[in-house]
């Protein structure tokens, strides 16, 4: 069975916001909608070892994901693949999943008209694969860093499985036990 | 990390809920348990029961003025998992199971404009006792539900605790109290002997209950926070700290402690015997506090950060970029 998943390796990225860029682009997305900011919290260190680390950030796809269940209507939905979209025209914008998220990872814009506004999230580019499978989300396809990898966690042959098999990774918030599926190869200790 | 996405429409519907649930399940109490088949009974809980009708209207109002998609909001039954499926239901089954009780018992005696209504009144009677019993059950589970839907959202660690149900419900009883006190007893068909005997017996009653509840909720409020305080999460500490002595300290010791609790509760215990402020006075400080306590709760919907995450979204204020930023309009067009 398919369970996508990202791994993100934080000792390439270099926190140049092409995945944030590049996702908004895709999908077209308001002024005051980010699906993927790119968090630092600064330098770290004392001169002259000091270094930089960046969190790439989206929706985690959780396998057991808050959202979901609390969403009255129906809208928050989770496919078979692992992939946590909003089907549109059943949200009425109540914003109980942006409330449940724990990541902060769902918004809803302020520019939308009134009476037509609805919340928004990353899905993996979910629009993108449906029509062309074999493409990885708009992010991965930028990041010229290959910081970002994308694919199936059960096949045992996919780039994800192998990196999560021999790297030590980390998931955000793994103790609310939402079983996030973004997996962060975190930096200076970080591999075997 | 503090994002308020719920703001005034979702604390009053809080709070309006609580107190319409409270007041039918009280009223239930008063009709069915402490008094069954008495009319005069019937008549002392007529009036509040039209409160908690229009209380309920209203909360539902704002409920779904807040949506982004108001025309939508029947979706909101559809889903088991969700808490709000579930408060939706019981909102909807105790305010029909509560106009068709009050219609029921319409005053078409006393009131000659009402003779249309006589017929459907004595036909509804026999089904009586049966709505008032789902409109009291309801009620309570909308008092609990209030409580349960923040206290399910476990990214917000100050709502997700086993003691925020509970704070609200013993808050929304509290308050329901104060509802009876102020609106029990007046009827159209005016003041006979046996409803003045029933409304006195009903705020005796109220007046004892609010006095055990205002100290159950302080304990429960207290509890929660010095918890929080001492061994709570960082978040939890973190509001704790504001609610004692940060933003919210005035709020908290002068409008939910002082005029919400503690001196409703002197008064309801050192001037019983003064109608004004045991009937008037009291009620309406818990009513504020009620409302106070909800407010303060919703806006305290801090979230755990993620590292770096407050610097990511608050590196963008310069004077100008957040006016950049915000002026664009949904066409694309920027004004600044």
């Amino acid at each position: 069975m398919t369970r996508l998943c990202m791994v993100i390796d934080k000792r390439r990225c270099i926190g140049c916001h092409s995945c944030t860029v590049a996702c908004r682009t895709w999908n077209q997305l308001p002024i005051d909608i980010v699906y993927n900011p790119v968090l630092s919290t600064g330098a770290t260190g004392k001169w002259p070892n000091v270094h930089r680390t960046w969190t790439p950030m989206l929706c985690q796809h959780c396998d057991k994901p808050a959202c979901v269940p609390a969403c009255p209507t129906g809208a928050s939905q989770r496919d078979e693949d692992g992939t946590v979209w909003i089907e549109y025209k059943k949200c009425m914008a109540c914003k109980v999943c942006v409330n449940a998220c724990p990541y902060g990872m769902r918004d809803q814009s302020k520019f939308e008209p009134r009476l037509h506004q609805f919340i928004r999230k990353c899905t993996f580019c979910r629009d993108r694969r449906q029509y062309e499978p074999d493409k990885d989300p708009y992010c991965v396809q930028t990041c010229h860093q290959k910081a970002r990898i994308f694919g199936d966690l059960d096949d045992p042959s996919s780039e994800v499985s192998k990196l999560v098999g021999r790297h030590k990774t980390s998931r955000i918030f793994e103790n609310l036990n939402t079983e996030p599926q973004i997996y962060y190869i975190d930096d200076l200790g970080g591999t075997i | 990390m503090r994002h308020h996405y719920w703001e005034l429409p979702i604390f009053v519907y809080l709070f309006l809920g609580g107190l319409g649930g409270g007041i039918m399940f009280l009223s239930m109490i008063f009709t069915l348990i402490m008094a069954p088949g008495s009319m005069e009974m019937v008549q002392v809980v007529w009036l509040p029961m039209l409160v908690a009708i229009a209380c309920l209207a209203l909360g539902c109002f704002f409920l779904v003025f807040e949506l982004g998609q108001p025309f939508a909001f029947l979706r909101v039954f559809l889903k088991n998992t969700s808490i709000i499926c579930w408060g939706a239901r019981f909102l909807t089954v105790a305010m029909l199971a509560a106009i068709v009780w009050w219609v029921a018992y319409l005053p078409y005696e006393s009131v000659e404009w009402l003779w249309p209504f006589q017929g459907l009144a004595d036909a509804l009677r026999v089904a009586g006792p049966v709505c008032m019993v789902l409109a009291g059950v309801a009620g309570f589970c909308i008092m609990v539900y209030t409580g349960v839907m923040l206290s399910t959202l476990k990214a917000h660690s100050f709502w997700a605790t086993p003691a925020l149900p509970v704070l609200f419900t013993v808050s929304a009883l509290s308050t329901a109290c104060a509802g009876i006190m102020l609106f029990a007893g007046i009827h159209p068909e005016g003041a006979t002997m046996g409803v003045q005997l029933a409304s006195t017996f009903v705020h005796e009653q109220v007046h004892e209950y609010d006095i055990v509840l205002v100290i159950a909720e302080l304990t429960v409020l207290f509890v929660m926070i010095l918890s929080f305080l001492g061994s709570g999460n960082k978040v939890q500490n973190q509001v704790a700290h504001r609610w004692i002595h940060g933003s919210y300290a005035l709020a908290f010791w002068g409008g939910m402690i002082c005029i919400g609790l503690g001196i409703p509760e002197i008064i309801n215990i050192f001037c019983g015997e003064v109608e004004v402020l045991t009937h008037i006075v009291a009620p309406i400080m818990v009513l504020c506090g009620g409302l106070l306590l909800r407010a303060m709760c919703i806006f305290s919907d801090d979230r755990a950060e993620i590292p770096g995450e407050i610097r990511y979204f608050t590196k963008l204020k310069k004077k100008g970029q957040a006016e950049f930023l915000t002026r664009w309009d949904y066409n694309g067009q920027n004004e600044f």
